[in-house]
């Protein structure tokens, strides 16, 4: 089944909370008109985008087009959350106070002020002066907070490999970073899977702040379109929905590479 | 081949207190010795191994390997530690990588081997302490005996001067205990330089060349096998062997 116990449920309950609130507004003798109708379109349309087209054709939707914008932003702060975290993580572990110090205060600089605060600070003070795109300053500021909590789980993993792994790399001659590379990461990362997938689901979750900065996520897309169509319940249950899609494919896809690693276990 | 001159090596406890671990500590070791160390726990036997890769920093003294002295800040430790082969009491074998993974990644990474003649090695060592079947099986698949003759093929594999055994059998069930042995006596046969910690007096008895006995982080007796057996002169070797035999 592609689908898991899990995400059947999860839908389940999605479905029981509209119900509700079906139930609700009409028990409290609110007329709301639904307005589901209009959700397709925000989806897909067939039609013409500017007057230069002449055949309709099929085009992605406003919401799409967010939920695509958003797919990009994740996927690039994942891939830099992770190289900037496992560099935090060796970094916390140096034998080197100062290098320690700083792994430590950027830790904590960036995990005890909120994110809204950090994604404005780099987007209008460092953005402006290095002339970063909305794009780039929203996915940095994003790297770079995930980045912060992947060096804690990065230490964590480290410190949990036995010692005598590293000792075993190193009297076979290889160097502190061979050791490290071939030896203990792989096993650390292994180890770290579940934490990290968390951490990714959380990731995705917050690149909804990033429409503060007017990048056209999907978050952002979908308040575009309640502005146009005062639809909002319909809009933000398929903005969550969307979300969703997302990270659930993240936590399969999570549990199957925990799955193909357990072989060596 | 190794010479060990005035090693002082101090541990701090987690309450700060100052355990001597090495006092003053000197020992010269030919090629093609084989060399027992035999002593009660926390007598300094593996903390002298450990400080000959400097896996343990000492305080003070000189280590002399094949006339490098290892000790100095130039002294490059992966190429001293190439030399150096090392087996430990919980074999430590990658748990993530395969045996014949285990025995060649060092080879590839560190001697810069070609992968064929890595294989060719690592599967004529592994024959020698008969787990060639095995190749392709991970560590957790394998009998604690078994591990041990893969993390001793997996030494092997760097062709080092000298094999350390830091209590090689200690961990494993009585039964495992003699094929891995037999590994070591027949490296020790073939004229391996070696230094084993350990508690088994056979192993002493039949192919050591010197036994030294250690307490307090320093040497109380040596002598060879014969005379440690049958005429120990201090009082302290005499309790520990009675202890122990």
């Amino acid at each position: 089944m592609v689908f898991g116990k899990r995400s059947i449920i999860t839908l389940a309950v999605l479905a029981v909370i509209i119900g509700w609130v079906y139930y609700f507004l009409t028990a409290r003798g609110i007329t709301y008109i639904w307005h589901w109708e209009q959700i397709p379109q925000l989806l897909f349309y067939h039609g013409t985008r500017t007057a230069a087209e002449t055949t309709p054709s099929l085009h992605l939707g406003v919401l799409m087009i967010g939920f695509i914008l958003t797919l990009k932003i994740s996927a690039v702060a994942i891939v830099f959350a992770i190289i900037l975290g496992t560099i935090v993580g060796i970094a916390r572990l140096s034998s080197e106070p100062i290098t320690r110090a700083i792994s430590i205060t950027f830790v904590e600089l960036i995990r005890n002020t909120p994110l809204l605060v950090q994604i404005y600070i780099i987007y209008f003070f460092v953005g402006s002066m290095l002339r970063l795109s909305a794009f780039a300053a929203g996915t940095a500021a994003l790297a770079i907070f995930e980045g912060a909590y992947v060096g804690e789980i990065v230490r964590a993993g480290i410190q949990s490999i036995h010692k005598g792994q590293m000792e075993a790399a190193r009297s076979l001659g290889m160097s502190y970073g061979k050791a490290m590379r071939h030896i203990v990461l792989p096993q650390a990362f292994k180890r770290i899977i579940p934490p990290l997938a968390g951490q990714f689901i959380s990731l995705v979750k917050d690149s909804s702040l990033v429409s503060v900065i007017a990048l056209a996520d999907l978050m952002f897309q979908g308040q575009q379109a309640v502005a146009r169509t005062y639809s909002a319940f319909e809009i933000y249950f398929t903005v969550a929905a969307l979300y969703l899609v997302m990270t659930s494919v993240l936590s399969m896809a999570t549990q199957y590479i925990e799955r193909r690693l357990a072989i060596s276990d | 081949m190794i010479k060990v001159n005035h090693l002082y090596k101090t541990f701090k406890t987690p309450n700060r207190k100052e355990v001597k671990a090495l006092v003053d500590f000197s020992a010269h070791i030919q090629k093609g010795e084989v060399v027992v160390i035999i002593g009660p726990s926390g007598s300094g036997k593996s903390t002298f191994l450990r400080c000959l890769n400097r896996l343990e920093e000492v305080d003070s003294g000189e280590i002399i390997i094949d006339g490098q002295s290892i000790l100095e800040k130039k002294a490059d430790i992966n190429k001293v530690r190439e030399e150096l082969g090392m087996v430990f009491q919980h074999f430590n074998l990658f748990p993530h990588k395969t045996v014949i993974e285990n025995v060649t990644l060092a080879q590839l990474i560190v001697r810069k081997r070609q992968k064929e003649k890595a294989m060719k090695i690592a599967r004529d060592l592994l024959e020698k302490v008969g787990i060639a079947d095995k190749e392709s099986n991970y560590p957790s698949q394998l009998s604690g005996g078994q591990q041990q003759r893969v993390a001793i093929a997996r030494a092997l594999a760097m062709q080092p001067k000298i094999m350390m055994f830091d209590e090689a059998t200690s961990a494993l069930d009585p039964e495992m205990i003699g094929e891995v042995l037999e590994v070591m006596k027949t490296l020790a046969r073939e004229g391996m330089t070696m230094l084993a910690v350990t508690h088994e007096m056979g192993f002493a008895r039949e192919v050591s060349d010197r036994v030294i006995f250690m307490d307090g982080g320093q040497i109380v007796e040596e002598g060879t096998a014969e005379h440690f057996f049958n005429n120990p002169i201090h009082d302290r070797t005499k309790l520990f062997l009675s202890q122990i035999l």
